[in-house]
């Protein structure tokens, strides 16, 4: 009698058990990660064809790269950006973007200039700043905000090619508390070597020149973006944008580069050897 | 050079303070002398105030060498006042210190007997250079015939006010314990105290962190009676042998959380520079809450859900605690027009209402950069007139082509701060600014300090800012 009870018992157990993982599969299908967006059509819908799903994915670590230590600036100021469109689309609209530095580098690139941020259309009561003294003490204090939940996103920033402790292990414990906690995660560089990441996204970004006002006048920011490695396997995107403050969103920018690039200018060895 | 202080064999010989030391050299001939170190010797009175916090909150330091206790209400842990007493003999003589001591209704009556070796109700025999008052006093009173404080308070105040002015009166009053004087304790009160005794010593730093986690319980659980919450706790570990260690937190909004202290006392004790050790073991242990907050209790939704705000704040303190408060910022704006000084960087713990910042104009391209350098950093400008826009720049060793700018923008320095700011030449430098971009795109904030010709002949150029 109790070997068929059991046997019942069991039964109803694997019913459960059947249905409970057959709703949690569909659950997890159903899930599908919220993406924000450049603002830019051609390149929120050449980053991800879904509809309505257009962009990067919120709840990622994506990489930002400066192409030269002089294009830090820009490369924070689009790292700021992203991630004040990323605190937008998010349900954590009213939650600061935690921005954590090292300390040499606060002191080498220049300290961050809130009313420089009101003039990109960021209010300065938005972000919890911290300043720590080195690339470990930035990783941890990066990983417990990463894991706290109501916080907007959190950027993080390192100096140098190889800054100490950041290694895929270190990318990954990011990037999987990003995924956990719903905190989209972005990763400043400035100076970087290739390395192994667990990033979803990684950008290099430049200066590029501004489309100019009346008079010559120096007009609003251009960045000169390209995407090196992305998860889904695109590769080789290039765009230049133009940052809108009153919208909020990046645009198109028009080609402006009527000025010759330093770098375009190369002297012919071959030449000048053939000449002689 | 004069002797400032003395061992207890020089004294057996006959030596002591105020002796001037070729005296003394010729008294005994193999005197050892040191300079005398003034911060060292403030300091261990402190280190020593600090250990007599555990007889009694009310410690104040009375430099040079003295310590006031203020014991009223703290002998219940001991039999009777003169046991608290013996225990603070034995520890001050385990250490290697020796004591003289007196017991007295007011601080300064305790002051002066036990400066003159002498105990409560021996005020009269006090010689009259224990008023304290300066040397001229001191021999008038002698010359009339007055050695004693007892001779001083036979007489009529009224006599004595008139010759020797009312402190005197004052001063009397104090030694004879007629009028008291409020001390001036080294730790503020706390709001909470709570503290255990132990009759062996804690040798393992783990049973002291367990004892502070179960001793702030017992602290809220006071507090919460009151609807307060605990912003600033202190901790403070008793050694036997007379060591104290102190840890201090801080949180962002008042708490009550157990596990929340549990995390930032572990966070604290790891930031520490050199870390706790128990040595011989602690056998007190006090935690007190310093300062307090409203804090209501809260009710939890029942569908369950995340305290966001709860769980922010403790992210700050947490961070403040592990980098420091002053690592852990957020931005308020100042009132001044010149760049570097119109932010403020705050602790993000001492968290304000927030301030407006200032609107950019619609349209306009940013005007201020997202990076600043300051100090301003220096570079060579080259410009096609001396007041004109710069051409051509020349920052960290890299030459920068310009090739589009705007402004200038002049902004003035704050004359006023300075004297004589208003005539002409003394007001400072006016900053002319440019917003400049490079044939590379990357766009910088320069200026020229000091306007051509009027203010300075050959004006320097400063890069201030990075736009983005």
């Amino acid at each position: 009698m109790f070997t068929k009870l059991e046997q019942t018992m069991n039964i109803v157990d694997s019913h459960i058990l059947e249905k409970f993982s057959a709703h949690k599969s569909q659950m997890l299908d159903n899930i599908t990660v919220p993406n924000f967006t450049f603002g830019a059509a051609s390149l929120d819908i050449a980053l991800s064809k879904e509809t309505p799903n257009h962009g990067l994915p919120l709840a990622q670590l994506h990489e930002i790269h400066a192409a030269q230590p002089e294009d830090s600036s820009s490369a924070a100021a689009l790292t700021l950006l992203l991630a004040a469109r990323a605190r937008m689309a998010a349900e954590t609209a009213d939650q600061p973007i935690t921005w954590v530095r090292d300390h040499g580098e606060a002191r080498r690139q220049g300290r961050l200039y809130p009313p420089g941020l009101v003039e990109l259309g960021i209010n300065p009561d938005h972000i919890l700043y911290i300043d720590a003294a080195d690339s470990i003490a930035v990783l941890r204090a990066a990983a417990d905000a990463v894991r706290c939940a109501p916080i907007g996103a959190v950027i993080v920033e390192l100096a140098g090619k190889n800054p100490k402790g950041l290694d895929l292990t270190a990318t990954r414990r990011l990037a999987l508390s990003a995924k956990k906690s719903g905190v989209t995660t972005f990763m400043l560089r400035n100076k970087a070597a290739p390395m192994p990441s667990a990033a979803f996204s990684r950008w290099q970004v430049a200066a590029a020149p501004s489309k100019a006002l009346a008079a010559n006048a120096v007009g609003h920011p251009v960045f000169e973006l390209t995407l090196l490695r992305h998860r889904g396997g695109l590769d080789g995107l290039n765009a230049r944008l133009e940052w809108n403050r009153e919208t909020r969103s990046f645009q198109e920018a028009a080609d402006i580069s009527a000025v010759p690039t330093v770098s375009g200018i190369r002297t012919d060895h071959k030449k000048i050897r053939a000449r002689a | 050079m004069v002797l400032m202080a003395v061992d207890r064999e020089a004294a057996y010989l006959g030596l002591g303070p105020g002796m001037k030391l070729a005296d003394a050299r010729a008294r005994v001939p193999d005197l050892k002398a040191f300079d005398h170190n003034v911060l060292a010797d403030a300091a261990l009175l402190e280190q020593l105030a600090d250990a007599c916090l555990r007889y009694t909150p009310m410690v104040s330091v009375s430099p040079p060498r003295s310590l006031l206790l203020d014991i009223s209400g703290c002998t219940h842990f001991f039999t009777s006042e003169n046991a608290l007493v013996e225990d603070a003999e034995d520890r001050f003589d385990q250490a290697g210190y020796s004591l003289s001591w007196a017991l007295a209704g007011t601080p300064d009556a305790a002051l002066a007997l036990a400066h003159h070796g002498l105990q409560e109700g021996a005020e009269a025999q006090l010689p009259v250079s224990a008023l304290a008052m300066d040397d001229k006093t001191h021999r008038a009173l002698e010359r009339a015939g007055l050695y004693h404080i007892g001779d001083l308070a036979e007489r009529p105040r009224a006599a004595l006010v008139a010759r020797f002015g009312s402190s005197l009166a004052v001063r009397l009053d104090r030694i004879m314990g007629i009028e008291d004087r409020p001390i001036d304790p080294i730790r503020k009160l706390a709001n909470v105290t709570t503290e255990r005794r132990f009759a062996e010593p804690l040798t393992h730093i783990d049973f002291a962190i367990s004892c502070l986690e179960e001793l702030f319980i017992e602290a809220v659980q006071q507090l919460e009676e009151r609807g307060q919450g605990a912003r600033m706790i202190r901790m403070i570990l008793f050694r036997c042998d007379g060591d104290v260690a102190r840890l201090a937190i801080e949180t962002a909004p008042a708490t009550r959380d157990p596990a929340l202290f549990k995390r930032l006392l572990k966070e604290r004790i790891d930031a520490l520079n050199d870390p706790l050790n128990p040595g011989f073991g602690y056998d007190l242990i006090r935690l007190s809450i310093v300062a307090t907050d409203h804090l209501e209790m809260e009710q939890y939704r029942l569908e369950g859900g995340e305290d966001k705000q709860g769980d922010q704040a403790a992210l700050v303190s947490q961070l403040s605690v592990r980098l420091g408060r002053t690592q852990v910022q957020h931005f308020m704006p100042a009132d001044s027009h010149i760049p570097e000084q119109g932010l403020l960087a705050l602790p993000a713990l001492d968290s304000g209402p927030p301030k407006a910042w200032d609107k950019p104009k619609a349209g306009e391209p940013p005007l201020r950069p997202l990076h600043m350098f300051d100090p301003p950093q220096h570079i060579k400008v080259l410009a096609e007139v001396p007041d004109g826009p710069p051409y051509r720049f020349t920052w960290r060793r890299k030459t920068h082509r310009v090739s589009r700018y705007e402004g200038p923008e002049r902004i003035a320095s704050e004359w006023w701060q300075r004297r004589d700011g208003q005539q002409a030449g003394k007001g400072g430098l006016t900053r002319d600014y440019y917003r400049v971009e490079d044939i590379r795109g990357r766009r910088y904030w320069l200026f020229r300090h000091g306007l051509y010709g009027s203010e300075k002949v050959n004006p320097d150029w400063y890069i201030h800012g990075l736009f983005a």
